[in-house]
């Protein structure tokens, strides 16, 4: 919808554009036809001017000052309408999309890519391109001491990937890297750590806050709405435990549902237009009810017609009350 | 005897639309239905409520962006025309519907909800947040505040300083409207990161929520279940878990109540269904039929609609409020006698599901108010500052990750369809965080650019955006806003640096993108 409106809007400045400019275009067209018909008038015309100064010219000179805050010298900049592609860096960043999965995106800068290029000769072209994905655990990362790690060939043309760690409640650190023939791995550009969240309840518990496994269990199917005093319905009861147990929790965040599709069908209503003038200024009734004229004395009114009889019987009184006009329609309606 | 507690919240938000460059723009709409639907109502029921002296407890979020749209001048005066609109095709239809007495009744309540809200909004000087201030001095509701701009704090991890701004900007702007700090905070999209508490306590929060998971799944684990709030471990940051089971009663569209069938049908509007001739000035300028706000069908459970009744549907909502405190009155009770302590039950909602979507939801939640005062003594509603006064021992972990969205976690925000807009976002973010440390202290000119990078930051952060894009329809809005921010914020970051800032577009772009008037740049570190 806001696609139409912009387009429209487009359309009509350009429209706009297109008459001012055939204006521009038009006029010394214009002139010069005038100035060979009637040359050597608009010249004397021209010349007499400057003589005699318009009255206030001189005031508006400078009192235009007085908003004036230096020359524009500058072009006015368009606005880019695209977001850059990349942003001269080298950077990965990944991000925890759920308990198993992590995102990374990244960018390497041309540059960086012909060093690698003229480094690695031959070998850059056989090297494939993935992602190391690195378990640091409870550790400090310094690039050697990982818990363990996993590769993911990436194709060249990607600027992001979804990882599947197959790992909830670790931490993750991700090299953009090279992996060359050989079996040795370049590291392009190393990304920040991120931990996933556990996918179920937590195995420690706490010694002043002990509760016994039994009990926790049922105050964890309570929070999540599996408690006895649901009154809802076993089948909503079913869906959250298929959904407990598959690791989705749905909770809609948006409770828009979208009308069924329908297949073909009709719908036919029926209005009534009740119209007429009379004075301007006389009292009108419909049905008893009086109703607003407008200033010329005309009314329209419209009304659902369902079916039936409908007698609508309309008075007008005139403005010093002493004459009077009914006229009464009367409409049969029935659907077949 | 009491045996427990119920915390009822209302998180409202909306994302910053605002199009003074349009004479009529769409997407403002979703701020003048939400104010008519939902906003008003919620305020007839609490200022009843207080008239009627009847004790309650809500805690509600008001987003900081929909603290800026209640509170702009336009906003606000385009708000009073649309409303007038409204009156003036509920006039139309009392008139249209003389014939068909069912649905006329229905026009006459509608034009009297529409001529009341416009009272309400004028009475308010049109600035909603007024009422809302009242009933918290009232000391019935608990206002807490959000992210800045509902920005996803999970897939900021890489870049604090912008979790930072998010929180110290909505902390300042709580602090002037409602002359008070906040005690705690929704969490968009109720997404917590561990780690993201440090940066609560630096401002003085004391509490957040979490979805159920994310107490029930934290470290070590939580011996109360959700049934109690937990400390976070280094920082002692209250963390309140969501219940699922009262949720679910509310939010399901299958079987919950809102899906039932003597409920508004919210698809069937006159909007769709009316003339285009006769419903033409109602709709959208351009033509396209839309949402009007009058509605004259229940759910009714088959195609033939059948006309809504007003009084069937309020004996519904009373029937559903009652069934309501009945299972909580169970379920607390069970939970008591297990756990030998008060259990809290926290239920938290999106507040547009009141009235927006679930129409009878307002109505409903002025019955629960009124059943939980008189027709009980088992549980007493409290809001989360009054239950950690009164049970301040609580055991201490680190909740999980986690979110109340989609699967629970990041993936509604994270995926094919917006996973392009990280790597902008971030790169937005260190740009504005080396933008913090290359000027400690600007002014003038400078500074105003630098404030507005921020502002273009923050509402590229929005939630709302990547949310709307993972829907796959009607994304050009939010990819617009994602692209716009961004380029602002470019421009003007390529503008700070080359000490060439264009005067007149900074204006330009300040008088669009007008939030947090007294927005300070280095709030990003």
């Amino acid at each position: 919808m806001l696609r139409k409106i912009r387009e429209r809007l487009k359309s009509i400045s350009q429209k706009d554009k297109n008459a001012s400019l055939s204006d521009v275009n038009k006029k010394p067209v214009s002139k010069s036809i005038t100035e060979k018909l009637f040359g050597r008038k608009t010249a004397k015309k021209e010349t007499a001017k400057p003589k005699e100064e318009i009255l206030g010219t001189q005031e508006t000179i400078v009192r235009k000052t007085k908003f004036y805050t230096g020359q524009i010298t500058k072009a006015v900049r368009m606005m880019p309408q695209e977001l850059p592609i990349g942003y001269g860096v080298n950077r990965i960043i990944i991000q925890v999309r759920d308990p198993r999965w992590i995102h990374s995106y990244w960018e390497v800068t041309s540059d960086t890519w012909n060093r690698l290029r003229d480094e690695l000769c031959d070998e850059f072209y056989k090297a494939k391109r993935v992602l190391r994905v690195y378990d640091v655990s409870y550790i400090v990362f310094d690039g050697s001491n990982a818990n363990s790690f996993f590769d993911v060939e990436i194709n060249d043309y990607s600027n992001n990937w979804y990882v599947d760690t197959q790992g909830p409640g670790k931490s993750w650190c991700v090299d953009l890297g090279l992996l060359l023939p050989g079996g040795r791995f370049i590291t392009i550009v190393r990304s920040n750590t991120v931990t996933t969240p556990i996918e179920g309840p937590c195995w420690i518990t706490d010694e002043e806050w002990m509760i016994p496994e039994e009990m926790f269990a049922r105050l964890y199917g309570i929070g999540f709405g599996l408690g006895r005093s649901s009154p809802i319905g076993k089948a909503w009861q079913e869906r959250i435990k298929r959904q407990l147990f598959s690791g989705a929790l749905a909770s809609p965040s948006s409770p828009m549902q979208k009308p069924k599709e329908r297949k073909f069908w009709l719908v036919v209503n029926t209005e009534l237009i009740v119209y007429g003038a009379t004075e301007p200024d006389a009292a009108v009734f419909v049905q008893d009810k009086p109703i607003q004229l407008r200033p010329d004395g005309t009314f329209t009114l419209r009304f659902a017609l369902p079916n039936g009889k409908q007698v609508i019987p309309v008075k007008a009184i005139s403005a010093d009350k002493e004459e009077e006009r009914k006229i009464t329609p009367i409409v049969n309606k029935e659907t077949k | 005897m009491q045996k427990g507690y119920f915390c009822l919240v209302l998180h409202s938000h909306l994302p910053f639309v605002r199009h003074p460059e349009y004479e009529d723009f769409l997407e403002e709409d979703w701020l003048y239905e939400a104010i008519t639907e939902t906003y008003i109502p919620l305020i007839w029921v609490y200022e009843k409520l207080l008239e009627d002296k009847v004790d309650f407890r809500v805690t509600m979020s008001l987003s900081p962006t929909l603290i800026s749209m209640l509170t702009d001048g336009l906003l606000q005066a385009r708000y009073l025309k649309h409303l007038n609109k409204l009156i003036e095709l509920a006039h139309k239809e009392v008139e249209r519907t003389r014939w068909q007495p069912e649905f006329q009744s229905l026009a006459i309540t509608y034009l009297n909800n529409f001529c009341r809200a416009r009272e309400t909004f004028e009475r308010f000087k049109r600035n909603l947040t007024l009422a809302f201030k009242n009933i918290q001095d009232a000391g019935k509701l608990e206002i807490i505040t959000c992210a800045a701009t509902h920005g996803y704090f999970p897939l900021m991890e890489v870049c604090p300083e912008s979790i930072r701004a998010q929180t110290k900007v909505a902390v300042n702007q709580y602090e002037r409207v409602f002359g008070r700090k906040p005690q705690g905070i929704w969490l968009p999209e109720c997404g917590y990161v561990p780690g993201s508490d440090e940066i609560l306590k630096e401002v003085g929060l004391r509490y957040f929520f979490t979805d159920s998971h994310g107490v029930l799944h934290g470290t070590p684990r939580p011996k109360y279940g959700v049934f109690a709030p937990v400390y976070c471990k280094k920082t002692g940051i209250a963390c309140f878990g969501r219940d699922l089971e009262s949720s679910k009663q509310v939010w399901s569209s299958v079987e919950g109540y809102p899906g039932d069938h003597d409920y508004r049908e919210f698809y069937r509007d006159i909007g769709f269904d009316l003339d285009y001739e006769y419903i033409k000035p109602y709709i959208h300028p351009d033509g396209v039929r839309i949402n009007t706000g009058i509605k004259y069908y229940r759910i009714t459970g088959s195609e033939n609609k059948q006309p809504y009744n007003f009084e069937a549907a309020r004996e519904k909502a009373a029937s559903h409020a009652g069934n309501f405190m009945f299972n909580r009155e169970r379920q607390i009770e069970y939970l008591f006698d297990f756990m030998k302590r008060k259990p809290i039950i926290v239920s938290p909602y999106d507040a547009e599901l009141f009235g927006h979507w679930w129409y009878e939801g307002p109505m409903w939640l002025d019955f629960l108010f009124r059943k939980f005062a008189f027709d009980q003594n088992i549980i007493k509603m409290i809001t989360p500052s009054e239950y950690l006064f009164e049970n301040p021992r609580n055991q201490a972990i680190t909740p999980s990750l986690s979110s109340w969205g989609w699967k629970g976690y990041s993936e509604i925000w994270l995926q094919g369809p917006n996973d392009w807009i990280y790597r902008h976002l971030h790169e937005a973010s260190f740009k504005m965080t080396e933008l913090a440390k290359s000027f400690p202290s600007a002014d003038g000119l400078l500074r105003r650019a630098l404030n507005q990078a921020l502002r273009e930051l923050l509402l590229a952060q929005s939630s709302d955006w990547a949310f709307i894009l993972s829907t796959g329809t009607h994304t050009s809005y939010a990819i617009k806003r994602t692209k716009d921010h961004l380029l602002r914020f470019l421009r003007l970051y390529e503008d700070v640096k080359a000490n060439s800032i264009d005067i007149q577009w900074l204006a330009d772009v300040e008088s669009k993108d007008n939030l947090f008037p007294d927005l300070d740049y280095r709030l990003h570190q």
